[in-house]
């Protein structure tokens, strides 16, 4: 079963730009300049039910911009997406109850006085989480994420402010997790512990996750299949081990490696 | 009902998130009651034998610290900073936590106001009639949803400019001009009394204090609600199409 499906997904915007100096300046006023800056140019792929897909390229290749059209959060210029049957940009509520949508860089949004446990609530009311599974979910998450329910989210370090906007996303279960550097800023330690949390829940409940990191033993860990954008373009699609071959033999072995110590 | 507990969910919120920020709020109830209580001063010393221009002074501090708004910090910087995507991704209209957020402000202003309304009010030896605050309760109500439409409506300009706070710095000084902070309507020159009864700034600020010092209701909430729904629709326009540039360029 077939859960994302981009076909031929565009996405340019303009950008206004004018040269150094007083004269530019005031010239700009009068006639503005603008570039078209193409994010995404015609990328097709497809994830089926239960995948954990890695989204890899260097900064500013529209690993992000992808992430979020696919989340509701931005509207293509040209292209078709689905994401669970529904057009993302809608954003109805029944479709963003079933996915989630975590950035490593604004892990917890929201108000910053409350308490975890405060955030964790607002989430059940939101999401409509019955509260027997809401207990039930949250006493699994905090032994796994291990959260300290009292704490004021101001107060968090990354990796705590990571770990509750984990639990923020998975309290209500959903089907697809969008994950933009989860484990950026966090220290060897943290980003393990992330990583081994991830693939512990992708088995226990099949959800679909499309995950971008820069962090090699993040994707080699958690992704059999890779997906790689260059500069808005697909440049690769398929299985890990493939590209790892593609490589020099070098690279590979160290891929390899650090594969097998994340296990 | 389950947008009635998102509502107070969010209210209580936001009433703790701005319990840490408590001597923000005094100056903000500060900067509310200056420009009604330099009216009072001038207007009471224009008009020294005249107890109702204290009446309409008290209630127009204590109406403005009721209707505060300030989207043009709360939203609009959500636009700026993008941290209104985490909105957009929650199951619920966006407006709603706007609400929420306004209306704890709100509380917090008119808890902390209210000793200096108390205070003016006992100085000044004003009286209120209980039938006349009683009547301008509606009123009131309609001004503070006029107020936050009209605020958030020109906060809504964060999509296409990043200088909010001039814009809405001007909208707000044509509510002081023009919604009886400046001077009561009645005592203004004839044909800007006529302009200012038209336009929607009397109903924010004016129009309830004069009901609540005792002025003859004459059914002016038509009025209120007329604007009302003028702005509503305008917002929501204006909403769309913002929400259609941010969903387009991103943040």
């Amino acid at each position: 079963m077939t859960v994302v499906e981009v076909d031929e997904l565009a996405m340019s915007y303009r950008a206004p730009v004018r040269n150094g100096g007083l004269r530019a300046a005031l010239g700009s006023l009068v006639r503005r300049e603008y570039k078209t800056v193409q994010a995404l140019d015609q990328v097709s792929f497809t994830i089926g039910k239960g995948e954990v897909v890695g989204f890899i390229g260097p900064n500013g290749a529209g690993k992000t911009t992808t992430m979020k059209i696919l989340s509701g959060i931005l509207h293509p210029t040209a292209g078709r997406v689905a994401v669970l049957g529904d057009t993302p940009w809608q954003r109805r509520a029944p479709f963003l109850k079933r996915i989630a949508f975590v950035r490593g860089s604004q892990p917890v949004g929201g108000s910053q006085e409350l308490t975890v446990m405060d955030s964790l609530e607002y989430q059940r009311l939101l999401y409509d989480v019955a509260r027997p599974d809401f207990r039930r979910t949250l006493d699994e998450l905090q032994q796994l994420l291990d959260l300290q329910l009292d704490r004021q989210l101001r107060a968090l370090s990354l990796g705590e402010r990571m770990r509750v906007g984990l639990a923020m996303a998975l309290i209500y279960r959903p089907e697809v997790l969008f994950l933009d550097e989860p484990s950026i800023g966090l220290d060897v330690t943290a980003a393990a512990q992330i990583r081994r949390f991830i693939a512990d829940h992708v088995r226990t409940t099949g959800a679909t996750v499309l995950l971008t990191s820069h962090y090699v033993a993040d994707v080699t860990s958690l992704c059999e299949r890779l997906i790689l954008i260059d500069q808005g373009k697909l440049a690769y699609d398929g299985p890990f081990a493939e590209l790892s071959a593609r490589l020099s033999p070098y690279a590979a072995d160290l891929l390899e490696s650090l594969r097998e110590e994340d296990r | 009902m389950r947008t009635l507990s998102l509502l107070t969910f969010r209210i209580r919120q936001q009433v703790l998130e701005w319990s840490g920020a408590w001597w923000f709020l005094l100056t903000l109830v500060v900067q509310a009651v200056i420009a009604p209580l330099i009216g009072l001063f001038i207007w009471s010393a224009v008009y020294p034998d005249d107890p109702s221009i204290t009446r309409y002074y008290v209630a127009i501090i204590l109406v403005t610290l009721m209707t505060e708004s300030f989207e043009q910090h709360t939203f609009s910087n959500r636009v700026y900073d993008g941290t209104l995507s985490h909105e957009l991704l929650r199951p619920q209209p966006v407006v709603l936590g706007v609400i929420g957020e306004n209306l704890a402000i709100r509380g917090w202003l008119t808890l902390l106001g209210a000793p200096i309304v108390l205070v003016t009010a006992i100085a000044l030896h004003t009286t209120f009639a209980w039938q006349s605050v009683l009547l301008a309760i509606p009123g009131i109500a309609l001004a503070a949803v006029l107020i936050f439409l009209f605020t958030f409506l020109l906060s809504l300009t964060a999509f296409w400019t990043d200088r909010v706070h001039p814009v809405v710095g001007f909208g707000s000084q044509l509510a002081f001009l023009f919604g009886g902070t400046a001077a009561p309507i009645g005592l203004l020159p004839d044909g800007w009394a006529r302009i200012a009864e038209a336009l929607p700034f009397y109903g924010m600020h004016g129009l309830p204090a004069e009901i609540a010092s005792g002025k003859q209701y004459d059914g002016s909430l038509g009025y209120q609600l007329g604007w009302v729904a003028v702005l509503t629709i305008a917002a929501a326009a204006v909403w769309r199409a913002g929400i259609r540039r941010y969903t387009a360029v991103g943040s």
